[in-house]
């Protein structure tokens, strides 16, 4: 009955795991590509373009289709279907879809260091061109998804998981037997709390597909047939709102009662809302930190600013192709390109981002160069946070006022 | 009339003109011929005028658009979307301060941090789309109106079209009496019952 899910980063032997677990389990294997497939059936997208779901990058006509919302919607539901069958190794994209509540599930996360990764895919019968390139890409996607399902800014975060496997430090018998081994301890067994926590997550799924196809995007949560409906949105008209998820949920299978709420953070009095005005909507944090960046992250978040995080000076600039975000803040000590010439090039080509260069390594020369390469401001670390939020206040100001000259 | 209701009056007249932004509180006193310190003592504030316009706003309005709903008519529900349009649009042009307040950007910055003005603002609009509503819902039991529609959306719908015209008269973008006609039959084509 039991089910294991394996959510792996590119190339961390993941051709050599999976098989030997699906032999040794005699689970059935079950990929992205067969869940997309039964999403596509159930909903009439073709399958392919249920899969475009998985990647990073959505349609400019989403917001008028819906079919992103609509892809997850359903692949939810198969997902949850499929779980009842049981004896599983779930791998992919599909793995978030599963709620941790469902405690009979093993959940397995496969990582390994980027010069390992790299190694992996030369390696290959067909060597990938621009391994780098194509790992980047797949990490990237891996990220929004995870993001996007769980909130998690790490794919790899080990709260995420019931082990993480670092790949390149165990070898792929090893991790078989350990993932074995772990699978027959006794948590993983079902027990009634996670049969019940599948048949909320099967109503959940159902309920979220009946909104989505009315263009509805609402959080909804199940217990025992009570749903709740959380409005993420600032409307207006919020009780005509209500209403009418009301009426779409209680013709829903299984549902004994409905009740809505508003999100947090959603039209209320509260602070939060009026920092929007004075707070950079679009933050870059790039620092080969991951654990001071995600921290850095979370606390701007509290302050209501969304960043993105980039490890990696390459992965910055790859991320400024596709996305310009308003302030940047950059640490000069990392590997490869390093932050003052990520520095140089942001204000080459974009320089209407607003810079704030952060490091512990720094001096007065450093200092120097960065505010004549046109850095906005220069901080040390450890900064003090309400330091941090102000100077990007500043900065917002400078981008707002000059948004008004130019308009 | 009393200071506080002139003061009221002005200031409607006055925001809906300028915008509440543009709006000094020294013309309000020129108008009104009241010190400031008189204003600040009935409103405390610049904004607590503002609210207290929109207040004023649903008290004169909505009663008007309660009695246009709760009339008996022998109407079909397709016939009372039509009427509903035509009231909407007679509303708008003689309350035309009022509704030229509903079309500026500021009520609804302020409705997201203020209770009470999101609370009015609610209240005002569900009052609106109610009339276009409780027609449509008619209409569906009648049989005049596709019973496949779902009312609430495509009240929302008809509601921002006519909406939007009233935007273009106060704007003056084009000459809103041309489009009266065509507007009602795009409804009336939108939503009636083609398999009678």
């Amino acid at each position: 009955m039991s089910v294991i899910t394996v959510f792996n980063a590119l190339h961390c032997n993941e051709e050599q795991i999976v098989p030997r677990l699906v032999d040794t389990t005699g689970y059935r294997l079950v990929g992205d590509g067969e869940i997309a497939a039964l999403a596509g059936k159930m909903s009439g997208i073709p399958a392919e373009r249920v899969s475009r779901a998985f990647a990073a990058k959505t349609s400019l006509f989403n917001p008028f289709t819906h079919e992103k919302e609509r892809s997850v919607a359903y692949m939810r539901q198969a997902v949850a279907e499929m779980l009842v069958e049981g004896n599983l190794v779930v791998v992919g994209f599909c793995c978030h879809l599963v709620p941790a509540s469902i405690s009979h599930v093993l959940r397995i996360c496969l990582v390994a260091d980027m010069a390992y990764r790299v190694r992996q895919a030369q390696s290959l019968p067909v060597p990938e061109k621009d391994p780098l390139k194509t790992i980047h890409k797949s990490d990237e996607d891996k990220a929004a998804w995870v993001l996007q399902m769980t909130g998690k800014a790490d794919p790899w975060d080990p709260a995420l998981y019931d082990i993480v496997i670092p790949t390149d430090k165990i070898r792929a018998e090893e991790s078989m037997h350990l993932i074995v081994r772990n699978l027959h301890a006794e948590v993983v067994a079902p027990t009634e709390a996670s049969l019940a926590a599948l048949a909320d997550f099967r109503l959940q799924a159902r309920v979220q597909v009946a909104l989505t196809l009315e263009g509805h995007e609402v959080t909804v949560a199940a217990k025992d047939g009570a749903v709740t409906l959380t409005i993420e949105k600032n409307v207006l008209m919020l009780s005509r709102l209500e209403q009418e998820l009301k009426e779409i949920v209680q013709k829903v299978e299984g549902v004994r009662s409905v009740a809505t709420e508003v999100g947090k953070n959603f039209h209320q009095a509260d602070i939060y809302r009026k920092l929007d005005f004075q707070a950079p909507a679009r933050v870059l944090l790039v620092d080969d930190e991951r654990e001071f960046v995600q921290t850095l992250s979370e606390r701007l978040l509290l302050r209501d600013m969304g960043s993105a995080v980039a490890y990696d000076g390459e992965s910055a600039l790859e991320m400024l192709r596709e996305d310009e975000p308003d302030v940047m803040i950059l640490d000069l000590k990392m590997p490869g390109i390093d932050g003052m010439e990520v520095l140089r090039r942001v204000k080459a080509t974009q320089p209407e981002i607003e810079v704030i260069i952060l490091t512990g390594h720094g001096n007065e020369t450093d200092r120097e160069t960065c505010m004549q390469l046109g850095a906005f401001a220069y901080l040390q670390k450890p900064v003090d946070i309400d330091v941090l939020s102000e100077t990007m206040k500043q900065a917002n100001e400078k981008i707002m006022q000059r948004r008004q000259q130019g308009s | 009339m009393k200071k506080k209701e002139v003061i009221l009056q002005a200031a409607t007249h006055l925001f809906s003109r300028k915008g509440y932004k543009d709006t000094a509180m020294g013309e309000l006193t020129k108008m009104t011929g009241a010190a400031e310190g008189t204003i600040f003592y009935h409103y405390k504030s610049k904004q607590g005028l503002f609210l207290a316009i929109l207040s004023n706003l649903k008290e004169g309005i909505l009663p008007e658009f309660e009695r246009y709903r709760n009339a008996e008519s022998e109407k079909t529900g397709l016939d009372m979307v039509e009427e509903s349009i035509s009231f909407y649009l007679y509303m708008a042009q003689s309350r035309e301060d009022l509704f030229a307040i509903l079309h500026q950007r500021y009520p609804y910055e302020l409705a997201e941090s203020n209770p009470e003005c999101r609370d009015h603002l609610e209240a005002v609009y569900n009052c609106f789309v109610d009339i276009f509503e409780n027609a449509i819902v008619t209409g569906q039991r009648d049989g005049s109106i596709a019973p496949d529609i779902a009312a609430r959306k495509s009240a929302l719908i008809v509601f921002s079209m006519v909406d939007s015209m009233v935007r273009f008269r106060m704007n003056n973008l084009y000459d809103v009496g041309a489009l009266y006609k065509d507007l009602i039959e795009s409804c009336r084509r939108m939503l009636e019952n083609r398999t009678r």
